[in-house]
């Protein structure tokens, strides 16, 4: 069966099966990835997230060997890969496109990386029967035509073709961007469930981060080449650096203050404000607060909150369970999130006040 | 050893331009030696040349016969190359943008006539045209060419239709366009690249074609015609002074066609 | 959260959209594509289908005679299949030159393929274009090049000379230098369908073949190769077609050393003034060609060769 290895254990410095030292890559004199240091460590779910165009897919490239660092060093368990080409890395790539051999049946497609090891016909076939059964494809499809197959049945192939090579480090470059979203909820459950019988370790990159956030121990956000934060999910909810990472990991409010006193005043909305000190404990003068919607709320006559504001409600959308309010507080507007329970009251006056408290928002260097 | 992998792959790289290289200087090497002929004062061609003279030039320049031959060549690519696209520009349309029953076969039949020696299909056309009592002349020729050249430019244009967007003529029907406006606002321009090459093969085909020529022109002649009866018949130093001029006729239509059709792109806005 | 809820109305929501106009779209596509290939179809039936008609018909007719569709004789078939016949001769000569340019063409511009695909870059569309621009100079005059090359006291052998050296080979009108000329006119014609049949090979297979642990070799065996294929046949069935047709190069380079089959044709209807004779040769090369053609091409999809999704 699959190389087993002991699941992430929560010892505290577990070793880095991968490791990034300032890399680099430049196409010209453009900068696709800036300055890199990453550790990643034996048997984790790291997931990069970020826009198109953030150097997450170059990022991957140079990871999986088809492209080398212009600087910077990788190492994986201490020796130096940088110029490893991909065919001897220990380590398989995942497309976005999948790259299943079109002339190929799923089996041939699945056994490719053992004939090239030069595996008798037999040993090949008994272990793709193997793998196909670990990633639920029926032993049938063996001698299927893969470009018959639907597009979750594809998605099994590549990820058994990839076990098949029996790889350290399995590397996947968004490639359920192209599934329905049904089916998408469904493999990213499966693959969760796949890093933990495995045991491997899986870098995966996306820009959703609704799959990162369902599937990862850690992630990492990028933006224009860089590493913004690495962090689990919560950290990267609850606590993101920069307004980026913030606006990247959801809708948010985000308002501008300015230190008046021993007060923070509104400069885009009329106000005073109570603020949680910045994470690194820096002494601002301007700041953001930031609130996610679904923390804030309406207050009544008599309800109390660390900070308010008075608008008007102009827009509601349906989220399903939930629904959103959009409510114009001066030039801005400001978005709360409540489940439908807890909906306005047809008919309610449209003016409103909304109210959330200091621990619920976080501020950002402005 | 990673490096090593590097400099195995650059080895790689340069001995395939060194044959590429080597497989143009030989593509290149005949129709130079032409030139040189050209060029050759004496009647007789022997190398290294003694005389260099333009001399053959000016005579095949003044012959009234040439003229005669340079017109009708030219008569038949621009007769050949208007027919042809209009032709293919439809047959294109049919063979990449429509569904329709019976294209995958089109498909085929189109490509046999290019997939065809064109010596037995000259001499068939030429039985053809007797059987049914037509003189062979300069318009019976240019009729084989289009047989052989519309199927051509089909392909041409039709990869240009490959990568259209058939929901743009969608929107502009749904815009209000009738059917006419629709080819004229948004179809034709946005094959334009691929029918401006179709044009340019079909003339510059037309011009070269030679076995085609042969046996359906009847009297009349083309350059490719009229330089084979001389090549048989003994040694000219016209023959390489026209075959010369004719390459070089090509080479500035493609050049120029090339720049037209470049600075168009370029004029289009970004 | 948010997006759970969007993604899920808007598919559903469009669900029956694109069935209903692709109904509508069909039914209308199937007059116009018609109507388009109407011209073309008109064009290929009298320039093409007719003439072939017409040497059906005539390789029918009485030996020596001009009366097509008065008269019904195998005769001329049976001219052609007696033994005594030496037809064959140039048959064999003909099929000879069109395996051996085929096999070496598919030598000499494979490199030149790989190179436009994967090589020259942004040179490639210039490499391309000289590549094809010959086509654009007939034949005879590009041929008639290379005798003034290898002529005695030619390009090549006058060099040769003027540097102290005995001279160049003898190679004129010899079957050898026939084939020669046949590689170098068909030469485009092999090149181009296969650099076409090397680009549909998708780079992200290559690279998840070298991923997965394959050495060169083995990807080109295994995966390059196959997914070229179309290509590559159709650049073989091309030149083949065209070097079993060619007249040219025999008849130039070639000084009547050989008759080729094509030759033998055209000799029946010029100097023999037999054309039911010519007829029935050119139904029988044409009936060669023709299996041969309509077979490899059932076996391709052209829709995906030249770049329809």
């Amino acid at each position: 069966m699959l190389q087993t290895m002991t699941a992430p254990a929560a010892e505290a410095q577990p070793r880095p099966i991968l490791q990034l030292v300032g890399v680099r890559k430049t196409f010209g004199r453009f900068a696709a990835v800036e300055s890199i240091d990453l550790d990643v460590r034996e048997g984790e779910f790291l997931t990069i997230v970020g826009p198109s165009g953030s150097g997450k897919t170059t990022l991957l490239r140079m990871l999986a060997g088809m492209d080398t660092p212009s600087e910077g060093y990788i190492t994986l368990r201490g020796e130096l890969i940088n110029d490893m080409p991909a065919n001897r890395r220990p380590t398989c790539l995942v497309f976005q496109s999948l790259a299943l051999f079109p002339h190929k049946s799923v089996g041939e497609n699945i056994t490719f990386p053992l004939k090239v090891k030069g595996v008798s016909a037999a040993a090949r076939k008994a272990r793709a029967l193997e793998l196909m059964k670990v990633v639920r494809l029926p032993p049938d499809y063996f001698d299927k035509n893969v470009m018959k197959c639907s597009g979750g049945e594809r998605q099994r192939v590549a990820l058994a073709r990839a076990f098949a090579y029996d790889p350290q480090v399995l590397f996947f470059d968004e490639p359920l961007s192209a599934l329905d979203y049904k089916l998408k909820k469904a493999l990213e459950k499966e693959l969760k469930d796949l890093h933990r019988e495995t045991g491997k370790t899986f870098i995966y990159i996306t820009h959703s981060l609704e799959e990162a956030m369902v599937m990862s121990d850690r992630i990492g956000v990028m933006r224009a080449g860089r590493l913004v934060q690495v962090g689990t999910p919560e950290e990267i909810y609850g606590a993101p650096v920069d307004r980026f990472v913030s606006e990247f990991v959801g809708e948010v409010n985000t308002i501008k203050v300015k230190r008046d006193g021993e007060e923070w005043r509104g400069v885009d909305v009329d106000g005073r404000f109570t603020l949680r000190p910045p994470a690194d404990g820096a002494a601002l003068g301007e700041a953001f607060v930031v609130v996610r919607p679904e923390y804030m709320r309406f207050l009544k006559e008599g309800d109390t909150a660390d900070n308010r504001l008075t608008g008007t409600v102009y827009n509601e959308y349906s989220l399903g369970s939930r629904i959103q309010y959009q409510i114009r507080v001066g030039e801005k507007v400001m978005l709360v999130e409540l489940s439908r329970a807890r909906a306005l009251p047809p008919g309610s006056d449209p003016v409103v006040t909304i109210g959330w408290d200091a621990a619920d928002a976080f501020t950002l260097a402005g | 050893m990673a490096t090593s992998l590097i400099r195995k792959q650059k080895r790689t790289n340069a001995l395939i331009w060194g044959w590429t290289a080597f497989v143009l200087v030989i593509v290149y090497l005949p129709i130079l030696c032409g030139a040189l002929a050209s060029f050759n004062k004496s009647r007789y061609f022997g190398f290294p040349i003694k005389t260099f003279s333009t001399d053959w030039w000016d005579k095949t320049l003044a012959s009234f016969e040439i003229g005669m031959i340079v017109k009708t060549s030219i008569l038949i690519a621009l007769v050949v190359t208007v027919l042809s696209v209009v032709i293919a520009t439809f047959g294109a349309l049919a063979f990449a943008r429509y569904d329709w029953t019976g294209r995958r076969l089109y498909q085929k039949l189109i490509i046999l006539p290019i997939f065809f020696p064109q010596p037995v299909l000259g001499l068939a056309l030429l039985l053809g045209f007797n059987a049914v009592g037509i003189q062979t002349s300069w318009m019976t020729a240019a009729f084989a060419h289009l047989v052989w050249i519309v199927p051509v430019v089909t392909l041409v244009i039709a990869i240009q239709v490959y990568g259209f967007d058939p929901a743009l003529e969608e929107a502009a029907y749904d815009l209000g366009c009738s059917r006419i406006q629709v080819f004229r606002e948004v179809t034709l321009p946005l094959l334009w690249p691929g029918i401006w090459s179709g044009m340019l093969f079909a003339f510059l085909l037309s011009w070269s074609n030679f076995p085609l020529s042969l046996y359906t022109a009847g009297a009349d002649s083309t350059i490719p015609k009229w330089l084979y009866a001389k090549m048989v018949a003994g040694y000219t130093p016209m023959v390489p002074a026209l075959g010369t001029m004719a390459t070089l006729g090509a080479a500035v239509l493609l050049l120029g066609g090339g720049l037209v059709g470049l600075l168009a792109r370029r004029r289009r806005p970004a | 959260m948010a997006d759970l809820a969007h993604t899920e109305t808007q598919p559903r929501a469009l669900a029956h959209a694109p069935e209903g106009m692709d109904g509508v779209r069909h039914a209308r596509r199937l007059s116009v594509g018609a109507r388009c290939a109407l011209p073309v179809a008109v064009l290929l039936g009298l320039g093409f289908l007719a003439p072939l008609v017409a040497i059906l018909a005539y390789s029918f007719a009485t030996p020596r005679s001009f009366d097509v569709f008065r008269s019904f004789t195998l005769a001329n078939f049976a001219t052609l299949f007696d033994p005594s016949n030496t037809v064959w001769v140039s048959f064999v000569w003909s099929c000879g030159f069109a395996l051996f340019t085929v096999a070496l063409l598919a030598v000499i511009a494979y490199p030149i393929a790989y190179g436009l695909n994967m090589v020259f870059g942004r040179y490639a569309g210039f490499v391309s274009v000289l590549f094809v621009f010959p086509l654009f100079v007939s034949e005879n005059v590009r041929l008639y090049g290379w005798v003034l090359f290898f002529i005695k006291n030619g390009v090549l052998d006058g060099t040769l000379k003027w540097l102290g050296l005995p001279g160049g080979p003898e190679v004129l009108y010899t079957p050898g230098i026939t084939l020669f000329g046949m590689l170098y006119t068909y030469l485009p014609f092999m090149l181009f369908p296969m650099t076409l049949g090397l680009a549909l090979v998708p780079r992200d297979l290559v690279d998840a073949a070298r991923d997965l642990g394959a050495g060169r070799l083995f990807i080109w065996r295994e995966i390059e190769l196959p997914l070229a294929m179309p290509g590559i046949l159709i650049g073989m069935l091309l030149t083949f077609v065209l070097a079993i047709g060619a007249t040219a190069e025999a008849k130039i380079l070639g000084g009547q050393s050989v008759i080729v089959i094509s030759h033998d044709i055209e000799i029946a209807f010029t100097y023999s003034q037999n054309w039911p004779l010519g007829s029935a040769l050119a139904v029988v090369v044409t009936a060669f060609i023709g299996v041969l053609i309509l077979y490899v091409l059932s076996r391709l999809d052209l829709d995906r060769m030249l770049g329809r999704r």
